[in-house]
């Protein structure tokens, strides 16, 4: 197949950038929108933050099938759970059961998971459970192909104790860094913000986000250029 | 080589007025080396229904033993013969039973069947069916011709060409025979004549064309 | 020819399996006004290289309120529509209720994943059920995408590129219909592995129409008067074997005494 970078047979992967990030009073979840298959991108508005329980949400990065069947899982089991609990689950039980999950079927899936939620007993907390299967507790958890990018910004600008605001702004630029590094992350930014009031999804497009080194301006439409009276020409 | 080329086959069914025919040639090889030159690739099911396997030999007559074996079962129960278009089902149903390799304790591995079955019956109102498949069971549903075996691709051209709507039995048959013997004579892998099966809703004629001999 | 280099590859295993027809599909959906789906494919079906069928159905049939559009290994796309829409109709028997899009999706997925890719099929499905019009996206893996419009197939990209372009939320039903027809035609034109006709299937809420066939842009433009035979063909042995009357049976005749 001389043409195996557009094939759609080939497995969905989501080259990613998934962050989690710890602040004073919750956690924040962010991720960009890309699903490709090899070089072509299948969905350029997908949702890899994925709801477990009102409380808790995961990041979803690797094999898009294998990622979403265990969080299909997760899911299953948390709400199971919650009835024989009688309680909302805890973000530790949601992250100990990706993590069986991985671990047992280790050999079968190809997927990096951020788990990450509020709950009465610890507060916000932020759980990465890359490859193998193991589970850890983060103040901050960054993943996918685009997260090489992002530990010496993550050093450097992570603090502790950090407001809602200014986590939530760090979360943006970060991935908006990464967005602009790597191939394989890009489309908008999606962002929960999960605290004890519950949990808040925001979505920033991407004419919104900062421009790094050479950017150009991002253009309604190539076709409008085209159409103008007077086409800039796209090399000078 | 393609497993599927082993033997060498062609195959070729059309449709006419209130009629049809399914012809097939008569050679059986080992690869270059021709072993038997009146070969049976076109089987009866029953008297309106008739069933052309090409491919590998061995599949092809397992296939039809227990298609035959699920016919007669079918005949016990419900007292009556099958639609083709049931029929097509039933084969495409058997194939795609075996789509996947099933590996036990990694000895066991079973693959589909290495045929490509062309079905051609004739309905309850006499009304003419043709249909083939690939070797998985996708059904390929046709109003004019249908073609497989290795000589498909010349069989392909030759009745894009001559095949014309509502034949006559006898034009079918000299279209179908004329198709079948142009284009195994471009296949090294099948020939030595032709075996054709022309069906009425009143009799069913059957002819051994004469065909060349290399 | 060695197993065909068709445009998707489709042999992910048993490359000895030359004839796996595949089908080029790409089908499409848009929301209309937030109360229907269009669905979309062309009517090609390949084998390697060759058109194995002019005039094939990729649009199959789930529930009343919902189709699936196919594309990959043919054999494949028809098992699995035709398994997952038997299911539905028993659901539907024990539930008493319609058969919803989110159902199928995982009946699907599931069905796909336990196969690893295996089984090839690549899907579009859409339908309109109680939570209103759904579009989803299913690929051989068993990974889902739910978007607004879609495409699948080795004409995926040239009807992306209609959507891309000319796309707007929305649509009114006709808008919808011509712009997927148009999304089809680009494949169709611009995309070898697929060609032929244009079927449509648009479902709104409580009504479904398949068109069979909505555009036929591919007509055969020579006169088909098949030849003449100058030399009839050599036949060696004939025969002939004519068939048993079929035995009516006359009603209202006198019964047969013991």
């Amino acid at each position: 197949m001389e043409n195996a970078s557009v094939d759609v047979n080939q497995p969905h992967s989501m080259g990613t950038t998934i962050i989690g990030v710890t602040y004073n009073g919750g956690v924040v979840l962010a991720a960009d929108s890309r699903t490709s298959t090899g070089m072509y991108v299948a969905n350029r508005a997908s949702d890899k933050i994925t709801q477990l329980t009102d409380n808790v949400y995961v990041c979803r990065s690797g094999s898009a099938a294998d990622s979403q069947i265990v969080s299909d899982y997760v899911r299953y089991f948390l709400h199971q759970h919650t009835i024989q609990l009688g309680q909302p689950a805890t973000v530790k039980v949601a992250a100990n059961l990706a993590r069986l999950l991985s671990y047992n079927n280790k050999d079968r899936l190809q997927t990096g998971l951020i788990v990450g939620g509020w709950d009465k007993y610890e507060g916000g907390k932020i759980y990465g459970i890359p490859l193998g299967g193991t589970v850890l507790e983060q103040p901050f958890a960054i993943g996918g192909s685009g997260s090489t990018y992002l530990y010496g910004f993550f050093d450097q600008a992570w603090k502790e104790g950090m407001t809602q605001e200014e986590a939530e702004k760090l979360v943006v630029t970060a991935v908006s860094l990464a967005i602009a590094r790597d191939g394989a992350s890009g489309g908008v930014v999606r962002t929960v913000t999960i605290n004890k009031d519950g949990a808040t999804r925001k979505f920033y497009p991407c004419d919104s986000l900062q421009l790094w080194h050479e950017e150009l301006e991002p253009v309604n439409s190539l076709l409008d250029v085209m159409s103008a009276s007077s086409p800039v020409p796209m090399v000078s | 080589m393609s497993i599927f080329e082993y033997n060498g086959s062609a195959l070729v069914a059309m449709v006419g007025k209130n009629c049809f025919a399914i012809a097939s040639d008569r050679r059986f090889g080992v690869q270059l080396q021709t072993i038997a030159t009146d070969f049976q690739r076109i089987y009866k099911i029953h008297e309106k229904l008739f069933i052309g396997l090409s491919g590998l030999a061995t599949d092809t007559q397992t296939l039809h033993q227990r298609l035959m074996f699920r016919h007669k079962l079918y005949e016990l129960r419900e007292d009556r013969d099958m639609k083709p278009e049931t029929f097509a089902s039933l084969v495409s149903a058997m194939l795609y039973e075996k789509r996947l390799v099933t590996s036990i304790c990694s000895l066991t591995v079973f693959g589909p069947y290495l045929c490509q079955p062309v079905i051609a019956g004739l309905g309850d109102d006499d009304k003419p069916f043709i249909c083939t498949m690939d070797s998985i069971g996708a059904k390929e549903l046709a109003k004019d011709f249908v073609v497989s075996g290795t000589a498909s691709e010349s069989l392909y051209g030759a009745c894009e060409a001559m095949y014309k709507p509502d034949m006559g039995p006898e034009e079918l048959f000299e279209t179908i025979s004329q198709a079948l013997l142009s284009s195994v004579d471009r296949d090294c892998l099948s020939g030595w004549g032709g075996h054709v099966y022309v069906v009425t809703p009143t009799e069913v004629t059957e002819r051994i064309l004469k065909g060349r001999m290399d | 020819m060695e197993n065909g280099s068709c445009n998707e590859t489709f042999n992910v295993f048993l490359a000895l399996h030359r004839p796996l027809s595949i089908h080029s599909n790409r089908s499409t959906c848009l929301f209309l006004n937030m109360d229907g789906v269009i669905l979309g494919a062309d009517t090609r079906a390949t084998e390697g290289p060759i058109v194995a069928d002019k005039n094939c159905e990729k649009i199959h049939y789930m529930a009343p309120n919902i189709y699936c559009c196919g594309a990959g290994t043919a054999a494949d796309t028809e098992a699995v529509t035709d398994m997952v829409s038997s299911q539905l109709k028993l659901h539907r028997y024990h539930t008493g209720r319609e058969s919803r899009v989110v159902t199928s999706l995982t009946l699907l997925k599931s069905h796909l994943f336990s196969y690893q890719g295996h089984v090839s099929a690549a899907l579009v499905l859409g339908g309109v059920d109680v939570t209103g019009p759904h579009l989803h996206t299913i690929y051989p893996h068993g990974s889902t995408d739910t978007l607004p419009y879609a495409t699948m197939g080795s004409g995926s990209l040239a009807a992306m590129a209609m959507f891309e372009s000319k796309y707007r939320e929305g649509m009114s039903k006709d808008e919808g219909i011509k712009l997927v027809a148009e999304a089809i035609l680009s494949g169709v034109f611009n995309d070898l592995g697929s060609g032929s006709n244009v079927d449509i299937c648009v479902i709104t809420k409580g009504n479904t129409e398949y068109l069979r066939n909505h555009l036929s842009p591919n007509p055969r433009t020579y006169p088909q008067k098949g030849y003449s035979f100058s030399k009839k063909t050599e036949v060696l042995l004939t025969k002939i074997t004519p068939l048993r009357e079929i035995v009516q049976v006359i009603e209202g005749g006198e019964a047969m005494e013991e």
